[in-house]
């Protein structure tokens, strides 16, 4: 286990965020609620659906938009993510690579331009920057050659290099990984993710790891939450929450996941659990679940269930799963 | 396979300049059966979407076919004209593209679009208005009354999505090409759409290509699988022979980076190394030969064809899987 335990290196406490409605637009719940712990050193992996709010929460937390109520902890201390955030402090403790790395590099600086940059906005390295450049650019894997190259002048899988050794610049103690790896080619999807484990593992950074490919969450993340509609309906350590799921949207989200084996998949086809087969809906009241759910009984469509633990770090918010989970001890 | 719906021999796609011809697709032979589902994997710039465009000749303007054949039911679409062609677009031959936003008018309703799509076929408009509805319902959209009057930015993606696959299928085409229709979506809408094309085309016998990178997607759908490097196929095999027993080092290097089970948690994945070589520009010799653990001398001098690997796998590679570690 590479997680020192004590202090968790980020947590968000009961995070929510609206977007009010206005003319033709109706309000939007992105957020509900959402509390998790990322331990130091480790990886909590985000999975979910696109309107699930995982790219929400990540923006959240690295002070780009200011959250309806709730509250963050970086190391410890309370960090102000609201209105009057202090960015610039707070880039220097959490930094966000996203998905797409070219609409994250400015196309007019070279890239040893776009890692000076943020040494200097944060005054690090004053007196030997080329050679901290030249680390960083190390550090990702990337020859000096590519220092004075423009973003056009670079592939997918060096871009977002150049992204993570920009996020790095700043020496944060937590990055936050929203789809790294999904705008890029298979070929290089391993490199980056080799690439993120040896700097977490070489730095002792803490990552919140986002993305909708379970087999990439899996194989970096130490914990998973799975989110549905701005609420983490599953948490546990990787192997608790994607091998042995209790939510049934996890497992309905685990079958989804075409695995690349024909095999498994004509096993699959044949067996054909029933899956989740519309749209989504919220509904009124009760579980947000409970319009897809293939479980549903009469008490998901009247109370919310809440997440409940299942003694070992595992939880589930599910009346169905809690229900047979709690059976299952005493019996 | 003599009863090859659509076949596709020897096409080259490139853009042609004063100073020569640059080739991005170099020759590519495909064949697809009625009732058979054909998988084309390849990168992007490995020329799997040039190659499906070529089909229908809907390249963009440089680019251009230097040469092939394209072959629907026996009939050469290279020399059909213009006329002919209409009527295979959205008739014979369906296409589905990734991005049902862009392939949607935004100020005409969705049951407009697929009545007019319809009407081009010479559907008269009675029959071409009931048969829209029930092809969106065939794709399991819920109310397809409301959906016919909505206009696109009031569907989301998963639904424009089966939208454009009902729009597709409504003329009931012998062949369905699908370049990444699911790659913008979830996995559950993904999942929705996979089972309904398998559904559909079990019940049509139509001929399907799909395009994709996503080696799960391969593994679930289809029977045959094409990987494409470079502008050419380097291998092609029954999908289950081609995940078991890969006979090309590119396609076995792209199995080996995936993580799965056998790869440990955090685990360093296999990498491939290096970059995909411009097709345009390609130096003599194998076009993988820089990235391959495998290559020998002569890899760097001549350029290898489809080599029969038997049970049904090509591959364009000199070396038999057999003697790569040797």
């Amino acid at each position: 286990m590479r997680g020192s335990g004590g202090e968790p290196a980020l947590s968000a406490h009961e995070l929510v965020k609206h977007y009010p409605g206005g003319r033709n637009r109706p309000a939007v719940r992105a957020l509900r609620g959402v509390s998790l712990d990322v331990r130091a050193g480790e990886t909590y992996g985000i999975v979910g659906e696109s309107g699930c709010g995982k790219s929400t929460l990540a923006r959240l937390l690295v002070g780009l938009e200011p959250p309806t109520s709730g509250s963050v902890e970086i190391g410890g201390q309370p960090v102000d993510v609201g209105p009057k955030v202090d960015r610039r402090a707070l880039a220097r403790r959490i930094q966000l690579v996203f998905q797409d790395p070219f609409s994250s590099l400015d196309p007019r600086l070279r890239v040893e331009q776009a890692l000076a940059e943020v040494l200097q906005v944060h005054g690090l390295h004053v007196e030997r920057r080329d050679a901290r450049v030249a680390e960083l650019l190390d550090m990702v894997a990337l020859g000096r050659r590519f220092a004075d190259r423009y973003p056009h002048e670079l592939s997918g899988g060096q871009a977002q290099r150049v992204a993570i050794a920009r996020a790095l610049a700043a020496e944060p103690q937590v990055l936050v990984l929203d789809e790294p790896t999904s705008a890029l080619d298979v070929s290089v999807r391993a490199e980056i993710m080799n690439l993120l484990v040896r700097i977490q593992d070489e730095l002792g950074l803490s990552y919140l790891f986002i993305s909708h490919d379970l087999s990439m969450v899996r194989h970096i993340s130490d914990d998973i939450a799975v989110m549905y509609l701005g609420l983490v309906v599953e948490a546990g350590r990787f192997d608790q929450v994607l091998d042995s799921p209790l939510h049934p949207y996890t497992r309905a989200l685990a079958d989804a996941v075409p695995v690349p084996d024909p095999e498994v998949e004509e096993a699959r086809r044949d067996s054909s659990a029933p899956t989740a087969h519309s749209v989504f809906v919220e509904p009124a009241q009760g579980c947000p679940y409970s319009p897809r759910c293939p479980l549903v009984e009469p008490i998901c469509r009247e109370i919310a269930p809440v997440l409940l633990g299942t003694g070992d770090g595992h939880v589930v918010s599910c009346h169905v799963a809690s229900r047979d989970f709690g059976a299952k001890l005493s019996a | 396979m003599s009863a090859a719906e659509l076949s596709i021999r020897g096409l080259r796609v490139g853009i042609a300049h004063r100073h020569g011809v640059d080739e991005i697709v170099r020759g590519v032979d495909l064949e697809v059966a009625s009732g058979e589902k054909l998988g084309v994997v390849g990168e992007s710039g490995s020329g799997k979407t040039l190659t499906m465009l070529s089909v229908l000749q809907l390249l963009p303007s440089p680019l251009a076919v230097l040469g092939g054949q394209v072959l629907l039911d026996g009939e050469d679409l290279m020399h059909a004209d213009e006329r002919r062609l209409r009527a295979v677009r959205g008739g014979e031959v369906a296409m589905v593209y990734q991005d049902p936003m862009s392939s949607l008018n935004p100020l005409l309703r969705v049951g407009t679009q697929i009545v007019e799509a319809l009407r081009a076929h010479g559907v008269p408009v009675e029959a071409a208005r009931a048969r829209t509805r029930e092809v969106l319902g065939q794709v399991g959209l819920p109310q397809p009354e409301r959906i016919e009057s909505s206009f696109p930015h009031e569907l989301s993606g998963g639904m424009l999505q089966r939208v454009m696959i009902a729009m597709a299928l409504s003329t009931s085409p012998k062949v369905l090409i699908a370049d990444e229709p699911t790659t913008a979506l979830d996995v559950t809408i993904q999942q929705q759409i996979l089972d309904l094309v398998s559904a559909l085309q079990a019940e049509t016998s139509m001929a399907v290509i799909w395009v994709t990178h996503d080696l799960g997607v391969v593994a679930r759908l289809v029977d045959r699988v094409a990987v494409m490097y470079a502008g050419r196929v380097v291998e092609q095999a029954p999908t289950r022979k081609l995940f078991a027993r890969p006979t090309h080092p590119y396609t076995a290097a792209l199995l080996a980076s995936l993580p799965g089970p056998e790869i440990g948690h955090r685990k360093p994945l296999h990498q491939i190394g290096g970059t995909p070589p411009d097709p345009a520009h390609l130096s003599p010799g194998c076009p993988f030969r820089a990235r391959c653990p495998y290559a020998i001398g002569r890899c760097a001098v001549e350029e290898p064809g489809l080599i029969d690997r038997g049970s049904g796998s090509v591959a364009a590679c000199w070396r038999e899987p057999e003697l790569w570690e040797s």
